[in-house]
């Protein structure tokens, strides 16, 4: 047998160490999801809790089975390779198979794999189960944020006068089960707060539920799941998990509306150029008051962002944009910024003022400059937000008006 | 006996005993080398090496794609392709990837070895398999060519509906893709009749079905599998094809539609697509084992029957891409336990083939080392896939980098690694020449750090949240170290990708100086390794009498009752010769195949830019069907012992039945 030259030995050893110490590696990176805010490995909520008891054992198991067939075939290979000095006439003993043996592994792996199967039908059942005193919220997707729809009355209906429609943040109240109902007025997205739960697509023409609940306050960031075109990655969501008092407080603000005219000239020059520019698509409660329609292009009042509340939230744009600090030190028009801090709309959140110092002016004006150039869209299919040409002069009205819209 | 050797000369053609004669643009053509050959062959052999070297090309088509995907994901806000460019690019990489590169390598080992390993000179329907490779090519060169014209395919390999439409991706990319596919399925289809066809009808005396080679009863399998699941397909294309080009609204929710009607259809199409790219790979290991091993496969029956298994249960499991699309929490309990047991026949294959390893006398030439490779790599996907059944766990993974690893693992660590396992192992067989050992070790090792470095870290990735289809990401999520470990593995793997094709022209120009290889080089065990080395275009000389499974290897060795093995014959000695192949009677070479594939990416065309080209293109089509339907039979006279134009000369076209002296002569050699 010719000797192998020593460099694809090394090769050899090289590789076959590397990719020992990457699986390690990686091993040990699965357990470190510290500043990981997508990551499905810390569970927050009852119901990824459950998935994690699942996801344990059956990890290890899998785990288990790899080592030991990726064991035999190195063991194997190492006691049976051909010996140098063996002589090239000598053949092992020619075994056919044995019955008794595939009989056994077999059922072996089936009675394995029926074990899992109890664990999952049981998780199933416990994932599917209705909580009593849910908040009923219905999330729909569409190119590119989300718009959420609270029945706060718990009649059965999203848009009566006493319910809530809201965009790109959802707040929750911690320790309550919240009844998701995912839908999308366009093409399909998937909702998914990897915290709390997994996700769910968002199918037009489809109401699929999801529980999510959250153990403690906090911010549950998602990113949508299923490839929904051109802005896909840019398409993530955000749930504020809030204590009780402040989400009862935030229900309370978000039934207000907006008809009074803003005190500050330079505001009500900006509802001027809201009214004549952004209203086409946008809403905002008191000004113009319709109601969400399915999107279906051509555009019509109601099928970009509620922007009511706009304020309340911390971020814009499909969450990308920090509406508030922290924002990117760096003061060039991108500050997406550290995305584990979202922007905090601090006392506004539940109807206090706007902090406006701690507004991030520098992005918000970015967009309304030109949101195309921030966020691959696509405005003259009629899907996302086009390039108004304003004036910097109307960008300073309309940002003035934006932030008294708490 | 001799029936199974005569019956693709013996078919009549229409009219032919009635002294008919062919005017002259329905003349056979019958250059048999040089470049014209390949060309209007029928030969099975050339048409495998032509699946193989188109698949290659494809490969380096959607391995740049590849690239370009990790050099964008290399850090947070890759500025290297736009958010609409890398949409294309990964889509055309999976359509690429999956219908232009894994399928046809996999159609390519079918056709080379098909016949070879059942004894047979060349598929049941020569003209028809040449189609099926034209069209095949046409097809994939029909949707790359849209990059040209407009942009590629926006909406993922499964396109889902209704991100399909017109409305959503209003340029021609998912046109493209969509009639390209179509014409590729048909050519899928075509190839797996053939197939059938050939495996049941063909086989040499004694083949029996429980004697064939693992990897034509793979092979079979996975036909049946792309029989039944292409037309789910192209139902779904077509349905689509009528939403974008002539305003239906199969897909239009507005108008009522459902779009999981686009899923259902497309994954009962797409799973079993998943065990028909596979099964082949599965069937090349199982081949290579016992020859590097010196002793049988373990379980003969039972690794026949487990693929039998996984080609059923594989048609029972779509739902599991769906479990959290809204099919309900029945559909969803039901789809996940039986995706949990189709790890069972799968299972049993990895022991078996442990199995055949244990107790061996294991030289690890390449093949072996590829092979053992699947075994391990394809572990991985396996149980990540057993993972993913259990619905509530896929309810995190799903269309997250951990789905990319997972299928990677399965589709290179599994079927990539088991054709490079078969390339290394038939190299000499189809050309007459070994590839280099030493690169050859080198390609695995290399090979094998790279896919690790590339798809191992898309694991963690997926589990730590990143999702999948996404053109950037932003810091802060932890995503960058291992997108740069991934990134990294990338160009190592495509540098083990070149590797492979130096190995082919080094091997090739040092072959020069070495002894011609002979038909047997690795001590094989199934009986393409008896016919001489770089197969002749007729196979077999005389066609052999199968008594057993591995026959060729009982023809060099005898067992006795407790297992020992001892040689009774050299190989030289139960080998066959190259002979002139006179008396031999194969199909000729015809142009209509050529043709008739020419017309379908012309009528997809039209069908895109105008209906008059469309028109066209179904001339073509129907003109080439007239001319393959009124090509003269093949004549067995002119056939192999005689290119003269003069010695036959008034032969013309009719004469259709062999020779009875030569058939009755051949009987007797085989007897």
């Amino acid at each position: 047998m010719q000797r192998l030259p020593k460099i694809v030995r090394v090769l050899a050893v090289i590789s076959f160490t590397l990719v020992v110490v990457l699986f390690a590696a990686l091993i040990v990176n699965s357990f470190q999801n510290a500043g990981k805010p997508l990551t499905t490995l810390t569970p927050q909520g009852p119901s990824s809790e459950s998935i994690q008891k699942l996801l344990v054992p059956v990890t290890s198991i899998a785990a288990v089975v790899f080592v030991g067939v990726l064991g035999a075939a190195l063991l194997i290979s190492w006691k049976f390779r051909e010996r140098k000095d063996s002589d090239p006439d000598e053949f092992p003993e020619q075994v056919h198979g044995k019955t008794a043996l595939e009989i056994g592994w077999t059922i072996l792996p089936a009675l394995i794999l029926a074990g899992i199967a109890v664990g999952t039908v049981m998780t199933l059942i416990n994932l599917n189960r209705e909580e009593p005193n849910s908040i009923n919220v219905q999330v729909a997707g569409q190119q590119w944020w989300w718009q959420y729809k609270y029945d706060v009355n718990n009649d059965g209906n999203f848009d009566g006068p006493e319910d809530i429609t809201t965009a790109t943040e959802m707040v929750i109240p911690a320790g309550r089960p919240i009844q998701v109902t995912t839908t999308s007025n366009d093409v399909i997205h998937s909702f998914w707060i990897p915290g709390l739960n997994g996700k769910r697509d968002a199918v037009p023409g489809l109401r699929n539920p999801l529980k999510l609940q959250a153990d403690e306050p906090g911010i549950f960031r998602g990113q949508c799941t299923e490839f929904c075109g051109l802005s896909h990655a840019n398409m993530r969501m955000l749930v504020r998990a809030v204590s009780t008092s402040d989400y009862d407080a935030w229900v309370k603000n978000q039934l207000k509306d907006h008809a009074a005219d803003p005190t500050d000239p330079t505001a009500l020059a900006g509802k001027k150029v809201w009214q004549a520019l952004c209203a086409q698509c946008h809403v905002i409660d008191g000004i113009n008051d319709v109601k969400m329609k399915e999107t279906k292009p051509p555009l019509v009042s109601g099928v970009a962002p509620d922007l009511t509340h706009l304020m309340t939230r911390g971020t814009f744009a499909g969450s990308i944009f920090n509406l508030y600090e922290p924002v990117g030190s760096d003061g060039s028009p991108l500050p997406m910024g550290d995305v584990a801090a979202a922007g905090d709309p601090g006392a506004a959140l539940t109807g206090g003022k706007v902090n406006t110092a701690t507004v991030n002016r520098v992005t918000l004006e970015a967009w309304l400059r030109n949101a195309p150039a921030l966020k691959p869209m696509y405005p003259q299919g009629g899907r996302g937000m086009p390039n108004l040409n304003l004036t910097e002069e109307q960008i300073d009205q309309l940002v003035a008006f934006l932030e008294t819209l708490n | 006996m001799a029936l199974t050797e005569d019956r693709p000369l013996a078919l009549p053609s229409g009219g032919s005993d009635d002294g008919y004669t062919p005017t002259g643009v329905f003349t056979r053509p019958t250059a048999e080398t040089g470049a014209r050959s390949w060309f209007t062959t029928v030969d099975h052999k050339k048409i495998g090496i032509m699946y193989g070297a188109a698949a290659i090309f494809f490969l380096i088509i959607g391995g740049s794609e590849a690239l370009l995907i990790r050099m964008q994901l290399w850090a947070p806000r890759g500025t290297l392709l736009s958010a609409n460019l890398y949409n294309q690019v990964y889509t055309m990489h999976g359509t690429t990837m999956v219908f232009l590169v894994v399928m046809p390598i996999g159609a390519a080992f079918a056709n080379y070895l098909i016949p070879l390993q059942i004894g047979a000179r060349d598929v049941a329907f020569p003209r028809i398999n040449a189609f099926s490779f034209w069209a095949f090519l046409f097809g994939g060169v029909f949707i790359n060519s849209s990059w040209l014209l407009g942009g590629g395919a926006d909406g993922g390999w499964f396109m889902y509906a209704p991100n399909s439409g017109v409305i959503f991706s209003p340029t021609h990319g998912i046109d493209f893709w969509n009639l390209g596919l179509i014409i590729t399925g048909i050519a899928s289809l075509t190839g797996a009749v053939n197939l059938i066809v050939t495996v049941l009808n063909m086989r040499a005396p004694g083949m029996t079905l429980m004697r064939m080679p693992i990897f034509t009863w793979m092979a079979l399998v996975s036909q049946f599998l792309l029989l039944f699941a292409i037309p789910v397909l192209t139902s779904a294309q077509v349905l689509l094809m009528l939403d974008r080009g002539f305003h239906a609204n199969f897909f239009n929710v507005s108008k009522g539609a459902n779009p999981l009607l686009w899923e259902h259809l497309f994954w009962i199409f797409g799973h079993p697509e998943v065990y028909l790219m596979i099964l082949p790979a599965f069937g090349l290991v199982s081949d290579i084992l016992p020859t590097f091993a010196r002793k049988p496969i373990f379980g003969y029956p039972f690794i026949v029957f487990s693929g039998i298994a996984i080609g059923f249960m594989g048609w029972g499991v779509w739902a599991h891409h769906m479990f959290v699309s809204g099919i309900g929490p029945i559909s969803v309990t039901t789809f996940s336990l039986t995706t949990m047991f189709i790890a069972v026949p799968t299972g049993v294959k990895i022991l078996n083939w442990t199995a055949t390893m244990w107790g061996g006398k294991l030289k690890f030439s390449s093949p072996m080392l590829f092979s053992i490779g699947l075994v391990t790599m394809f572990t991985i996907g396996g149980l990540s896939g057993v993972m993913h059944s259990v619905a509530p766990m896929d309810s995190q993974q799903t269309d997250t980098y951990f789905i990319v690893a997972h299928f990677h693992y399965v589709l290179f660590g599994g079927a990539f690694f088991g054709f490079m396992g078969g390339f290394y192992f038939y190299w000499p067989k189809a050309f007459g020449y070994m590839l280099n050992e030493s690169l050859g070790k080198a390609n695995f090792w290399l090979m094998l750090l790279g896919f690790n470095l590339t798809f191992a870290p898309m694991h963690v990735l997926g589990l730590q949240g990143m999702s999948r289809r996404i053109y950037t990401y932003d810091p802060g999520y932890g995503f960058e170290f291992w997108n740069k470990v991934a990134t990294i593995g990338a160009f190592t793997l495509a540098s083990s990708v070149a590797l492979f094709v130096v190995n082919i022209f080094y091997s090739k120009v040092k072959a020069k100086n070495l002894p011609p290889v002979g038909p047997d080089p690795w001590d094989g065990r199934t009986i393409e390794w008896m016919v001489p080395s770089p197969t002749p275009a007729y196979n077999f000389d005389p066609i052999p009498t199968v008594t057993r499974v591995d026959d060729f290897w009982y023809r060099k060795y005898g067992e006795t009752k407790d297992g020992k093995l001892v040689r009774i014959a050299s190989t030289a000695e139960v080998a066959q010769q190259r002979t002139d192949g006179k008396g031999i009677h194969l199909p000729s070479p015809s142009y209509w195949p050529l043709v008739l594939a020419f017309g379908l990416p012309i009528a997809a065309y039209g069908l895109i830019f105008s209906l008059w080209l469309a028109l066209v293109g179904a001339i073509i089509v129907v003109g080439a069907i007239y001319g393959w339907v009124m090509e003269p039979p093949d004549d067995p006279d002119k056939a192999h012992d005689d290119h003269g134009p003069d010695a036959h000369a008034s032969d013309g076209g009719d004469a259709v039945v062999a020779d009875p002296v030569d058939a009755v002569k051949e009987v007797e050699t085989v007897g």
